[in-house]
């Protein structure tokens, strides 16, 4: 110890002073998030990567063992968890743009200067948020049926003689479950909107001074300003996506139907462990989602650095 | 100035390494909050004060925990009835506590699942059928031990009630506690308005068409009457020109459809597993079964297709025939819940027959020991408890006809009671000597995931019209098969 550098030792001194007195209200502050990540999150992840190397299954009655690779073997060759995660990435593809552009492109007219009521159309933009999921699920299941529901009642009226099947045909079934997505744009709209605010508006008439046009603002200065929003969005939206679950149980009571197009990789996940009871295989299916969405999510912040501007940043 | 830019890629990485964490950590938890389920507390169900459960276990009391509500008796009014019963128990049991846990029926067989899973299982479990039972299939104590320690009387009960939980090679699994028949209920004013005979009560009794001649009562005539009592906006009735099967608001016939084997099971009980105990089979009269429901709602229209029995309009509750609007309905005893909404002109009606045999799917509840408990004895007392002592006020709150018969004519008289019209109630009497025998929620290996493929196939056929049923009906066989060989 008495070899160590001096400003080793000056660090140690300063850190066991005041720095730590002031560090451990920080340590009690965040306390009570490390303890339930730790109980609810952590734990509970690792004790399901150990599940996935045993035979834990309620139907069964072998006995606990240590079973190796072997429930991640099965994964592979279960064609049916592999259509599911394909059915995930498929509805991704359609919904993930709406789910991040929409709310941008809602939140860019609310911004707009000569907007008036902007405050009372924010309200009723969020308010469907408010709303209870399921009930708000179960409304869109009976306005899109296909006889009497709202949705084809109004098509009809405009003339469209024979409107989709939206809920009940393996074609329309996305674009159903899409427009079901946009009720709950509002909390991303709420978070662009909040983006929107933070531009400071030098840079908008410095554009103008520049001759940029209404496009040419939106491009040079408002899409990269709020670069960093789009990002958050796009991660939370790549996250819900690929956990997506309750619509299709609530509306199909976890059938997959019509024609397997709604059996979602996380609805496959629960089935097996709950219904099914194998908790192991489940849990199996968990960690495989959970790399998808950690590989993505790597991937997305790898590129970000070609297209997102952080202000404080050096470049 | 080199060491500058070093120091600041180093806070960049950092920077962004603790972004990446933090995003880590988001996606993360969302993962983890996938698999989160109705605990016994957050599911809105109560339970006793655990303080209290856990001075009395310091004091030598052998705490017995009761999970319900695999099969119903969640309804506030009920658990409050169940609370009673549990601490009636307690107050005459001082060597045992009895806790009470209520977990709403759409949580509890995810709540039970993890409970056993991490090692946390009841004692107790029930109400639950025999599906809801064999959805657990391996999990249930071998009461025959016990009742021949305890010296508990089983000849108070049917022998084909007894028969009931000693299926699939697990022992005598549960005691009978309640039953449920199936019968067919009716509309009588619709029939008058058609101008049709009344369905006939006794069981395997003749019907009396319109002409005067009298047929079997059995499918092909339930599907001729059923066209004349499905009625369009338009006052066309489904055997006339004109007939409008897109504005349909009445219809003729509707069939118990929770599950495809109950629907096979009323035609004639049977089995999807052949003798050998591996190979997948559909029963004949199932196929045949099928078929009917099939082209009752696609072709001949007296059936709600799946689209409209989910609708909200057609189908407000859990069962058409609640809104009045269905003239011919079949179900169990328990469903008489709901159809006094539909109405005071209802009575009940023997089921079809088939090939000259009448049979009725059944239901049974009872209450089951986990074979996990710590507390064998102690669990098996509560038991019997709940089968004897506390069985009259559960079986009256969960509209439960007694399974001992000697308890039958009370149950029978309370139910009069509750509804003004006279009801012919010795249909449902008579209807327990037509169960289906082998039940059809009885065992079958992978019970749980054969189960969601039979409700696959069977919301498939309710949603979908034109479809081959023998190539369907094969496609089923041939995917149970491989669930069964995967095992």
């Amino acid at each position: 110890m008495t070899n160590a550098p001096a400003h080793a030792r000056r660090r140690t001194s300063a850190f066991s002073g005041l720095a730590w007195r002031r560090a451990r209200w920080g340590y009690l502050f965040i306390a009570p998030w490390i303890i339930g990540f730790l109980a609810f999150t952590l734990i509970p992840m690792v004790a399901t990567l150990a599940f996935t190397l045993t035979n834990i299954d309620l139907a069964q009655e072998e006995p606990l063992q240590f079973v190796g690779l072997r429930n991640y073997e099965t994964l592979l060759k279960d064609r049916q968890a592999w259509d599911a995660l394909g059915v995930t990435l498929k509805y991704a593809l359609l919904a993930l743009p709406v789910a991040v552009i929409l709310p941008f492109l809602v939140a860019l007219l609310l911004h707009a200067r000569h907007l008036r009521g902007s405050g009372a159309f924010r309200v009723l933009f969020f308010l469907p948020y408010v709303v209870p999921f399921v009930a708000g699920v179960l409304i869109w299941g009976g306005m899109l049926e296909q006889q009497s529901g709202w949705v084809n009642a109004f098509l009809r009226l405009i003339g469209i003689a024979d409107p989709p099947a939206w809920l009940d045909d393996t074609t329309w079934i996305y674009p159903g479950l899409v427009i079901m997505g946009v009720w709950g744009i509002g909390a991303g709209m709420i978070v662009y909107l909040a983006g929107l605010k933070g531009i400071p508006t030098e840079y908008y008439d410095a554009a103008r001074i520049d001759g940029a046009g209404a496009w040419g603002t939106l491009r040079h200065v408002t899409i990269p300003m709020i670069s960093p929003v789009i990002l958050y969005t796009l991660v939370l939206g790549i996250v819900e996506v690929l956990q997506y679950f309750l619509v299709p149980l609530v509306l199909k009571n976890g059938t997959g139907q019509p024609g397997g197009s709604t059996l979602f990789y996380n609805l496959y996940l629960y089935k097996q462990f709950f219904s099914f009871q194998d908790m192991s295989y489940g849990a199996t299916l968990a960690w495989l989602l959970f790399a998808v969405t950690l590989a993505i999510t790597a991937v997305l912040f790898w590129a970000s650095r070609r297209w997102v501007y952080y202000a404080g940043e050096a470049r | 100035m080199q060491h500058m830019e070093a120091r600041f890629d180093m806070a960049r990485s950092t920077r962004r390494l603790a972004v990446l964490l933090a995003v880590a950590a988001l996606v993360v938890a969302a993962c983890g909050g996938t698999t989160t389920t109705p605990s016994a507390s957050s599911g809105g169900g109560e339970s006793a004060a655990p303080t209290t459960a856990a001075t009395e276990a310091a004091a030598g009391v052998v705490e017995i925990r009761w999970f319900c509500c695999l099969g119903g008796g969640d309804a506030p009014e009920q658990v409050e009835v169940e609370q009673a019963v549990a601490e009636a128990f307690n107050a005459a049991h001082p060597n045992i506590h009895l806790t009470f846990e209520a977990v709403p029926y759409e949580g509890a067989r995810d709540a039970l699942a993890t409970m056993i899973a991490s090692g946390n299982g009841p004692d107790i479990v029930g109400p639950v059928g025999i599906g809801g039972a064999e959805a657990f299939h391996g999990q249930w104590l071998d009461l025959q031990p016990l009742i021949d320690s305890t010296g508990y009387d089983m000849s108070q009960f049917p022998e084909s009630t007894v028969s009931l939980y000693s299926v699939g090679g697990q022992g005598q699994g549960g005691i009978p506690f309640a039953v449920y028949p199936s019968v067919l209920f009716y509309q009588k004013d619709l029939f008058e308005e058609a101008g049709l005979n009344e369905p006939p009560h006794d069981w395997g009794g003749k019907y009396t068409m319109p002409n005067g001649s009298e047929v079997d009562w059995d499918y092909d005539t339930v599907r001729e009457i059923a066209k004349l009592l499905t009625v369009d906006r338009n006052g066309k009735d489904a055997t006339q020109d004109g007939f409008d099967p897109d504005a349909i608001v009445q219809w003729g016939f509707e069939p118990q459809r929770d599950d495809l084997r109950q629907t096979g099971a009323y035609w004639k009980a049977g089995t999807l597993v052949a003798d050998d105990g591996t190979a997948a089979q559909i029963p004949d009269a199932w196929v045949a079964a099928w078929k009917w429901f099939y082209d009752g709602m696609w072709t001949d229209h007296y059936s709600m297709t799946g689209p409209v029995f989910e609708s909200p309009e057609a189908n407000p509750s859990d069962y058409p025939f609640f809104t009045g609007n269905v003239a011919m309905s079949q179900n169990y005893l328990w469903s008489t819940y709901g159809v006094g909404d539909s109405g005071e002109d209802w009575d009940m009606a023997a089921t079809p027959s088939y090939q000259g045999q009448t049979t009725a799917a059944f239901n049974a509840d009872t209450f089951r020991i986990h074979k996990d408990t710590k507390h064998p004895t102690e669990a098996f007392e509560a038991l019997t408890y709940l089968l004897g002592d506390g069985s009259a006020d559960l079986l009256n709150t969960y509209g439960g006809m007694p399974a001992r018969p000697t308890e039958q004519d009370a149950f029978f008289e309370a139910q009069a009671a509750n509804f003004p019209q006279e009801i012919d109630w010795s249909v449902a009497r008579e209807g327990v000597n037509y169960a289906d025998v082998p039940n059809f929620e009885s065992y079958m290996p992978a019970y749980n995931e054969s189960l969601d493929l039979l409700i696959t196939f069977g919301t498939k056929w309710q949603a979908t019209a034109g479809l081959n049923l023998d190539t369907e009906i094969e496609d089923l066989r041939t995917q149970l098969q491989a669930i069964w060989d995967s095992q």
